[in-house]
């Protein structure tokens, strides 16, 4: 069987100085700007005035005291479930007692509820817009070079997208043009920015998709909710907790623990 | 004793389990991009290279555990595991995710840095 003989192409070492390195060099400073930009842009928390404040808390302190209720002995328990079951069953802790009953309101109409969407927005912006640019501006460059060879081989299905703009028919799957070069850069840059930014920069598009999967925290009290609603289902909640404590046989543990 | 109670006789700090997985995940990343490095410069191609990178992961790990996490768990009687040498539990709750973990997460860094070094040397 004959040996099929290894391709080798002779480049000019420019083309390192003049593409492999400006492409580099402005993903990764891409990447910087989009992680200060991110932080700049990142509006502050707005203010909430006391009655709605009040509303949350008293909500999120139900939560907490069924989701540790076992910390808690049994008498200060029930006195802490008896006051916030009346306490919501009541609406003592409402902004307006008097909306009471009503349907919420739309969520469009409220002016902030749209800033958040605003939010999200601007942070999809500053995503696809240095994208779109930066390939763009390969694209109107640097297409048709052949810049690289990978380090293993491929299938010959890669070639289209490794060589996009190379109208080579018999070129081995390996050699790669500036658009794969990009390609590389957006996946492999992420530990770059990490020991640039710190772990928790905004800086990789990959770590913002996954975060815009994971559930808002924010979303609980969100427009649209109606809180006496949510009050009258935490103080059910409240009221089916079978109450134990951690300290429940704890002689017995301790004795099981000490060895002689 | 049902699993509930045990976690609420021995809570496990949330706050703690990410600050020792986002040490790990960084310590992953910064030596997969190295490991890159020396793979493109020694010039090894397809299947010694990504050898090369499961053997340096896995030699990662072990040092991590030998070095930091070790001291400590044999010291304590392995923490809330029950296991003897090569217990982790301690500090991460996954044993899966410490001694792998690093395969799936350095891989792009790796073949990045691996692909310009091989380009800068050999091709």
């Amino acid at each position: 069987m004959a040996q099929v003989p290894v391709q080798t192409i002779h480049r000019d070492p420019q083309l390192f100085y003049w593409i492999l390195l400006p492409i580099t060099a402005v993903m990764i400073l891409t990447g910087v700007l989009r992680h200060y930009a991110t932080v700049l842009m990142a509006s502050a928390p707005k203010k909430l005035d006391q009655k709605t404040t009040r509303e949350q808390r008293a909500l999120l302190r139900g939560i907490n005291v069924r989701g540790n209720f076992h910390t808690l002995a049994k008498p200060s328990f029930d006195v802490r479930r008896d006051a916030l079951t009346t306490a919501y069953e009541s609406g003592a802790y409402l902004k307006s007692p008097e909306n009471r009953g009503q349907a919420p309101p739309n969520p469009l109409s409220d002016p902030s509820s749209m800033e958040g969407m605003m939010g999200m927005m601007k942070n999809q912006m500053a995503m696809i817009i240095p994208n779109t640019l930066i390939m763009s501006w390969i694209n109107a460059f640097f297409s048709g070079y052949v810049i690289m060879k990978l380090p293993f081989p491929l299938t010959i299905k890669f070639k289209s997208m490794l060589q996009a703009g190379v109208a080579t028919k018999d070129m081995d799957p390996r050699w790669m043009s500036s658009i794969s070069w990009y390609f590389l850069c957006i996946f492999g840059l992420q530990s770059v920015f990490n020991f640039l930014l710190g772990s928790d920069n905004a800086a990789s598009q990959m770590a913002q998709q996954m975060g815009g999967m994971a559930p808002n925290a924010g979303q609980m009290f969100g427009p649209g909710v109606d809180p006496d609603k949510q009050f009258l289902a935490e103080a059910e909640n409240l009221a089916v907790i079978e109450h134990y404590s951690v300290l429940d046989g704890v002689e017995q543990r301790l004795l099981e623990g000490i060895k002689v | 004793m049902s699993v509930e109670r045990e976690f609420q006789i021995a809570p496990i700090v949330q706050e703690a389990v990410v600050h020792n997985s986002r040490t790990l995940l960084n310590l992953q990343s910064l030596t997969a991009s190295l490991f890159g490095v020396g793979a493109g410069i020694l010039g090894l191609e397809s299947y010694s290279g990504f050898l090369f990178y499961l053997v340096c992961s896995l030699l990662t790990a072990m040092l991590f555990y030998v070095v930091r996490v070790a001291p400590t768990s044999l010291a304590s009687g392995t923490g809330t595991g029950g296991g003897g040498a090569f217990d982790t539990s301690r500090y991460f709750r996954s044993q899966v995710e410490f001694w792998t973990g690093g395969l799936m997460n350095g891989l792009a860094g790796f073949i990045l840095t691996w692909t310009l070094f091989y380009g800068l040397v050999r091709a």
